[in-house]
């Protein structure tokens, strides 16, 4: 695929020294090297959080986390690999919850950690989409979670956060909990309400 | 790729491009029926064959489908000595949404569910789509213009009953993941917006930004971790269990994390393994995610299930097209359904946007065969997506509505804003699959099969929004019929022995056998033995 006048950078992955066009994404440049790799690879367009790796570039001493499909290859790239973290021990069901009203109570039960904030920042400088996650989860704690929320629409779940987090908050499922709840109790389209009351009185059928 | 380099260079098409506030709209020359035939690649020639074994011996199948639907299986019975057994209700095979789906229904009827997945939960097309998902919800909408949308994008070929269930559970659907926590894009009065997908008569799509797929999986995978669905992940299914009537009764899964076998014995089992993309069907580019590799179709047809439509795949109009390394990423219909342009090189518009996925890319594929597309310097061709004209008629909706386009353009370095990306059609849903009842049943007892493996609900094409409906309605129907019907289910014997008679069929028909399925993983990843928790290292 790749053209023959293409330039080629040497790069490390996982302790392994690589030789491949600059065009190729990390994951991409494994492949070209023969190594095979299926661990860690998923929709190969940074949204699925597979891809976990953290990146030293040439004369930087900065370790930085991104997704393995989104970085290209530069010339004295190290790069490394990370296993997918084992899931977070919080665990909850919206249906438990009885109202809005219990929202920001039932929360702190579910995330204990969440007020332990430390400011760190080490989740914002961990996020590969730029969230302002230690924000989100203060809103999160002062009851704010449609404003939460918002902040993490771009969240992939990769996790970095909660590997990030000395107080084990979970960040990501913060906010994760934080767009749920505003679905499960404030989201009530009339549009829809109105089709699904006519469906149920039997008034709509398709004929084949 | 029957692609022409005779077009305009990507430089010179650039310089004469010109964002413009209006383009007059093009005029067709030839029938929806003349283009799809000359250009569409359904019909390139020699492409499709007839099959020599199985449920579906002596129909039509494309030529690469049909070498992996009569491949030999991976294992034999030497490799089940000793392999440890899992009990379990329902299996579900596949952790993406309908697979999700069909798992929280039949947890929540009480079954114990086992989640057996390639990769981890969530890895699927699912997390992928980009467009929205189809309810008649409007005023001045119902479920029949649904149905009737339905059935004439997908050529008339749809099974009517299956098409009448999904259209008619379709606003119960919304609801569903909703209460599940899934949000969607509203109005300033709280009601759900919608936009018109390609080939359709009402605005219907339902959406979140251009993230509705994410969206949905991080709140099904959520929903699903916070069950007691019990999770095997890195464990593609390699062939299916039958017991001594052939009822399907279980899974092989081959571990990724020790390279071992283990089998799992279930009173019914639900696949749910999604798409084809990374076969790259006639070396096309796809918009799919790394697993989609035909693994559902071809275990079920070794267990006698009947497929359909395995001559028809849909490409998707708006693949990007240049840079290289980002061929086939998706752009979603919906920024045609806001209102984008295609123009060929000459800044001409040619073909209505809003036509049906196959009727849009054959256009898009002529414009490129009889020279009006763009070329770039590393052999790619395609046409532009005038983003730019959008922006100038609708400043600010592009930033607003579609931020995983701004985030592809950053990635790319072409702002959409700006410049308009090159597109190309790329492969994107496999229309066909495992021939299914309204309960996602498949003609083999005990095996359900739901979500893009299954075939028949959208004929020879299908329309945005209809896969995400899909994938609930059908994954929740089947999860609830399975945990309906396994109670007093006991296989006593579980067994391969389907594969002598496979086998037995390939050698009588002079197949050659030199090939292994299901194939897992896509040729790209040179996969043998995964490596990364003993370090990597090359194949042996």
């Amino acid at each position: 695929m790749q053209k023959q006048d293409e330039e080629l950078v040497n790069v490390t992955i996982n302790g392994k020294e690589i030789t491949a066009p600059s065009s190729l994404s990390t994951i991409q440049a494994l492949w070209h090297a023969g190594y095979p790799r299926v661990k860690s690879v998923g929709c190969l367009e940074g949204v699925c959080g597979s891809c976990r790796i953290m990146v030293r570039r040439k004369e930087s001493d900065q370790v930085t986390m991104a997704l393995g499909c989104q970085t290209l290859i530069e010339e004295g790239m190290q790069v490394n690999f990370l296993v997918f973290p084992t899931p977070t021990h919080h665990t909850y069901d919206l249906k438990m919850i009885n109202s809005s009203w219990e929202v920001q109570g039932r929360f702190h039960k579910i995330f204990p950690e969440a007020d332990h904030c430390r400011h760190c920042g080490g989740c914002n400088r961990s996020c590969p989409k730029g969230i302002e996650v230690e924000r989100g989860v203060a809103l999160a704690s002062k009851g704010r979670f449609r404003e939460a929320g918002e902040l993490f629409i771009e969240c992939v779940m990769c996790n970095f956060c909660m590997t990030a987090c000395p107080e084990m908050i979970a960040p990501n499922h913060v906010g994760l909990f934080s767009r749920r709840v505003t679905a499960y109790f404030h989201t009530r389209p009339g549009n829809l309400i109105s089709r699904l009351e006519t469906l149920r009185k039997g008034d709509l059928d398709v004929e084949k | 790729m029957s692609k022409n380099n005779q077009g305009t260079a990507y430089k010179e098409a650039l310089n004469k491009y010109c964002a413009l506030e209006d383009i007059a709209a093009a005029k067709e020359t030839l029938t929806p029926e003349v283009l799809l035939k000359q250009f569409h690649p359904d019909y390139f020639p020699n492409s499709i064959i007839n099959l020599k074994v199985g449920a579906n011996k002596g129909e039509a199948c494309h030529g690469q489908l049909a070498a992996m639907l009569q491949s030999d299986a991976r294992i034999d019975e030497s490799d089940l000595a000793g392999a440890p057994i899992l009990e379990t209700d329902i299996l579900v095979i596949g952790g993406g949404g309908a697979g999700c789906a069909a798992a929280l229904m039949a947890a929540e009827a009480g079954a114990r569910v086992t989640l057996a997945t390639k990769l981890r939960l969530g890895d699927s097309n699912t997390v992928m789509a980009e467009g929205g998902i189809q309810a008649s919800i409007e005023q001045g909408d119902t479920p029949q213009m649904h149905f009737d949308d339905t059935i004439k994008a997908g050529h008339h070929f749809s099974d009517k009953e299956l098409v009448a269930e999904m259209v008619m559970d379709a606003p119960e659907v919304i609801r569903w993941l909703i209460q599940q926590g899934m949000q969607f894009d509203l109005d300033k009065y709280g009601d759900l917006l919608t936009r018109r997908a390609g080939g359709t008569s009402a605005a219907r799509v339902v959406y979140y930004r251009d993230y509705t797929g994410l969206e949905m999986m991080r709140v099904l995978r959520e929903a699903v971790l916070n069950s007691n669905i019990e999770i095997i992940d890195y464990s593609p299914a390699v062939e299916l269990l039958a017991n001594e009537s052939g009822h399907c009764a279980g899974a092989v899964l081959s571990s990724l994390k020790d390279c071992s076998y283990n089998l799992v014995r279930a009173k019914s089992v639900i696949v749910a393994t999604g798409g084809i993309g990374r076969m790259h069907i006639n070396q096309f580019p796809t918009s799919n995610h790394f697993g989609a590799t035909a693994d559902g179709l071809v275990l079920a047809y070794r267990l006698g299930a009947k497929l359909r439509d395995l001559d028809s795949f849909q490409y998707h109009p708006s693949g990007l097209s240049h840079p290289q390394h980002m061929a086939g990423h998706l752009i979603t219909e919906g920024v045609r359904s806001a209102g984008a342009y295609m123009l060929n090189a000459n800044g001409e518009r040619f073909v209505d946007e809003l036509k049906t996925r196959d009727h849009v890319s054959s256009a898009i594929l002529r414009e490129c065969v009889e020279g009006r597309g763009i070329t770039t310097p590393d052999g790619a061709i395609g046409v532009w997506l005038d983003t730019p004209g959008l922006e100038l008629r609708e400043p600010g909706m592009l930033a607003l509505r579609f931020p995983k386009l701004i985030e592809l353009g950053k990635k790319s370095g072409i702002d959409p804003l700006k410049v308009p990306p090159l597109i190309y059609p790329t492969l994107h849903y496999q229309n066909g699959g495992v021939v299914i009842d309204p309960n996602g049943l498949s003609s083999v007892k005990g095996l359900y099969c739901v979500g893009e493996v299954s075939g028949g609900i959208h004929g020879k094409n299908r329309i945005m929004g209809n896969a995400l409906l899909e994938i609930i309605s059908f994954g929740r129907r089947a999860g609830e019929h399975a945990a309906a019907n396994c109670h007093g289910v006991k296989h006593k014997k579980i067994s391969i022995e389907h594969l002598s008679d496979l086998r037995r069929e390939l050698t009588q028909a002079n197949m050659p056998m030199d090939l292994q399925g299901p194939l897992l993983f896509p040729e790209c990843a040179k996969f043998e033995n995964d490596s990364d928790y003993d370090g990597l290292h090359k194949n042996r």
